[in-house]
């Protein structure tokens, strides 16, 4: 790789870059930059109708960030969130495709398919279909509905947790299970001739070479978790528990509403940053054991 | 042929920079002159409004069902003065958001559709032209019922920021059925009301349903009670949700709630609508709209529902309103004059008032409305009662002291937040209430519009 190239073909090389780089440029990095520029404005008025005045104002609206309790708030409730649906839901997607992978198996086309199907379902149906399982006097399960009210204040984020599950675990789990089906037959060859068995070729063999593919949906639904938006915010038809800054991306998209642009900007900046910190780290931290 | 098309992409060169040269003066605040006929800041003086020359054509932004039929009748009148309709959701469920999008970026609709509540928002981010020097609107003021006409002026004597459309004046439904099978009075206090409520709680029942995330019939409620949530004085704005009225009502329904005498479901669901349609929830203080939201939600009750005037804190007779919409001129319209005069038409003619009565059940704003035959007949469903003469006696006891602030949505979202932890335990109504006052300062504050004390 140390061999230096000659650039041959810049003109093809413009042809194959120019569109990517300028959609990234127009719809991704111009949003972007738009937003951080937005998050230093402030809005100054004169009077109880006087006309608004955008003028910079520095860190004015982090400042109202940093001090914003129900953003704070919401950013630990997603954690919460995140800490114990992403391994759990982590877990089972491995668990499946494991049990796919396994040589015993049967009719493993089938239910790749059956466990792949919610993901198929728009997230918000999912959420509406919950909702009404979830409902004290509509949910076909009355009787448990009724005595353990699962859209309460206690258990609704756990709720939530079981869509978010629900709906995603199967294409966590193909991701997993995509990875599996790479590995060499001669590996399995070697570990069945010093005598592994099942188990121990999926815990010893099967699971450290997937660790790549476990890691990468694990950012995902890292990133996932912080930008909860849609289930809850259809959840709050159902639930007097959800609140309208329930989760930072609810606040940002409340505040838009006020309408406080520079403020949801400043919120979305932080937002993404803290996603970008979170991410990175876990990646830091789990990388050197699995691409070893 | 090449030289004019220079020409020509110079023009519209300059066509597309002028506006943006008169966006820039208007941002910072000095500029009327540039953005035409629309008043800058204070409002203090009307604005000039001359008819224009040739053919004008209109955008009206509304979300009243069947709008289109009803503009039809104007647009056959007046050739030379076309309404085209666009029509879209109601105005918080992304309308008013898309209004503050298009006025930022200079292009918004002639005219729209925005609610009493939001009115002082969109004059706050500078959105409203002031109609009060367009021929007509002046003289149209003695038609309106009065509060609605307070609401459109907000707070300046010679100016006219919306010619207000329907209104909400609120009634208690109730069930006479089960009323009368149960042998219990139908309340016309508010304690009588808390006392049925026991009763109806012991034939299974709740007398009502206590609405925490639709924040405006608990405004309604404090509106009847005398109190106002927001003020002006001076050059400053009186933020006042813990008021002594607001304090009153929201620690009545937090009793009824503590106690179990009031369900608590969300309102607008499913759910919501089976308490209803099965009879678990027996009254629903509304406006006069929700005669169409119980039709609709709960028909298997037809026949059994009645109207009565809401109950009165002390027998003092007064209804507080819920909803009601206004149509506005927005800033940058280029055609004041003939968006003032369409506006006055279809707020104050006989034939749209009917048109729109027809189509969507929309309550007139004007006395001579609330008159006409359509509004005068028996409705089947409330066993022939003719209920909107309930709603016009209402109508005419509202205060018209109540003012709406600049950042309602932010209002509703935070006391709905309270509320919603109230009911789940944390904290009471009251509670929820005084921390909305604290929010709602720093909302202000946020957006650099000053409050007093």
């Amino acid at each position: 790789m140390s061999r230096p190239r000659r650039v041959q073909h810049p003109g093809a090389i413009a042809v194959f870059v120019g569109p990517f780089a300028l959609l990234f440029a127009l719809f991704y990095v111009l949003p972007i930059g738009y937003a951080v520029w937005q998050s230093t404005r402030t809005v100054q008025r004169v009077g109880t109708f006087g006309p608004a005045e955008e003028v910079f104002g520095g860190l004015t609206q982090y400042r109202a960030v940093l001090e914003n309790e129900a953003f704070r708030d919401s950013i630990g409730r997603v954690l919460l969130f995140g800490a114990v649906q992403v391994p759990v839901m982590l877990g089972v997607a491995l668990l499946l495709a494991l049990l796919l992978d396994s040589p015993t198996a049967r009719g493993a086309k089938f239910f790749r398919l059956a466990f792949f199907a919610p993901y198929a379902v728009p997230g918000v149906i999912a959420a509406i279909m919950w909702g009404f399982l979830y409902s004290p006097n509509l949910s076909p399960f009355r009787q448990v509905t009724q005595e353990v009210d699962l859209l309460g204040a206690d258990l609704v984020l756990w709720s939530i947790a079981n869509v978010v599950t629900w709906v995603y675990v199967g294409y966590n789990m193909l991701i997993i299970y995509s990875s599996l089906l790479a590995i060499p037959g001669e590996v399995y060859e070697a570990a069945v001739l010093d005598g592994a068995s099942q188990w121990r070729i999926a815990w010893s063999v099967k699971i450290p070479l997937v660790m790549p593919a476990i890691i990468l949906t694990g950012v995902f639904s890292i990133i996932g978790t912080l930008q909860l938006l849609a289930e809850p915010q259809v959840f709050r038809s159902f639930s007097t528990a959800v609140a309208s800054d329930y989760t930072p991306n609810l606040l940002v998209y409340t505040t838009a509403a006020v309408p406080n642009q520079p403020l949801a900007a400043a919120f979305s900046v932080v937002l993404a940053l803290a996603t970008f910190v979170l991410s990175f780290t876990f990646l830091k931290l789990t990388q050197r054991r699995a691409f070893q | 042929m090449k030289i004019s098309t220079r020409v020509a992409s110079v023009t519209t060169l300059a066509a597309l920079l002028l506006p943006l040269a008169a966006c820039g003066g208007d941002s910072t605040g000095d500029a009327g002159e540039g953005s035409g006929p629309a008043a800058g800041g204070g409002g203090a003086e009307a604005t000039a409004c001359e008819p224009s020359n040739g053919e004008v054509n209109l955008t009206f932004f509304s979300w009243v069902p069947g709008i289109e039929g009803v503009v039809d009748i104007w647009n056959e009148q007046n050739p030379d003065v076309q309404v085209e309709v666009q029509t879209g959701p109601n105005g918080n469920s992304g309308t008013y958001q898309n209004f503050f999008n298009q006025l930022e970026a200079g292009n918004p609709p002639d005219l729209g559709q925005i609610e009493f509540d939001a009115l002082p928002n969109f004059r706050v981010q500078d959105g409203l032209t002031d109609i009060a020097g367009c021929e007509g609107v002046m003289d149209a003021q003695d038609q309106f019922v009065e509060w609605t006409w307070t609401q459109v002026q907000l707070g300046e004597e010679d100016a006219v920021y919306a010619i207000p459309q329907d209104t909400g004046p609120m009634a208690m439904f109730y069930r006479e059925d089960l009323f009368t099978e149960a042998g219990i009075e139908v309340p016309t206090t508010w304690e009588e009301y808390a006392a049925a409520a026991e009763q109806v709680r012991e034939n299974d029942g709740y007398i009502t349903n206590f609405s925490t995330s639709d924040i405006n019939q608990f405004a309604g409620l404090v509106w009847q009670a005398g109190g106002s949530w927001f003020g002006t004085e001076g050059e400053s704005w009186q933020v006042r949700l813990d008021s002594e009225e607001s304090v009153q009502v929201a620690d009545y329904w937090d009793g009824l709630v503590q106690e179990d005498l009031v369900s608590t479901l969300p309102p607008w669901t499913t759910e919501w609508d089976n308490a209803y349609n099965t009879g678990q929830a027996w009254t629903w203080i509304s406006a006069v709209w929700g005669a169409n939201s119980i039709m609709s939600g709960a028909p298997d009750t037809e026949g059994a529902w009645r109207v009565a005037p809401m109950p009165t804190w002390d027998g003092e007779v007064a209804a507080g309103n819920w909803g009601g919409s206004t149509t506005a001129v927005f800033n940058g319209t280029e055609h004041p004059h003939e968006a003032a005069q369409f506006a006055l038409w279809l707020k104050t003619s006989e034939e749209a008032h009917t048109a729109l009565i027809e189509a969507a059940n929309l309550y007139p704003a004007t006395t001579a409305g609330q008159q006409l035959p359509a509004l005068a007949e028996g409705v089947p469903f409330y066993g022939d009662q003719p209920i909107y003469e309930v709603f016009t006696e209402a109508g005419a006891t509202v205060p018209t002291e109540w003012t709406w602030g600049p950042t309602m949505t932010q209002v509703y979202n935070d006391v709905a937040d309270g509320f919603s932890a109230a009911v789940s335990g944390d904290g009471g109504l009251a509670d929820a209430l005084t921390a909305a006052q604290d929010s709602t300062t720093t909302a202000l504050e946020a957006q650099g519009i000053p409050v007093g004390e």
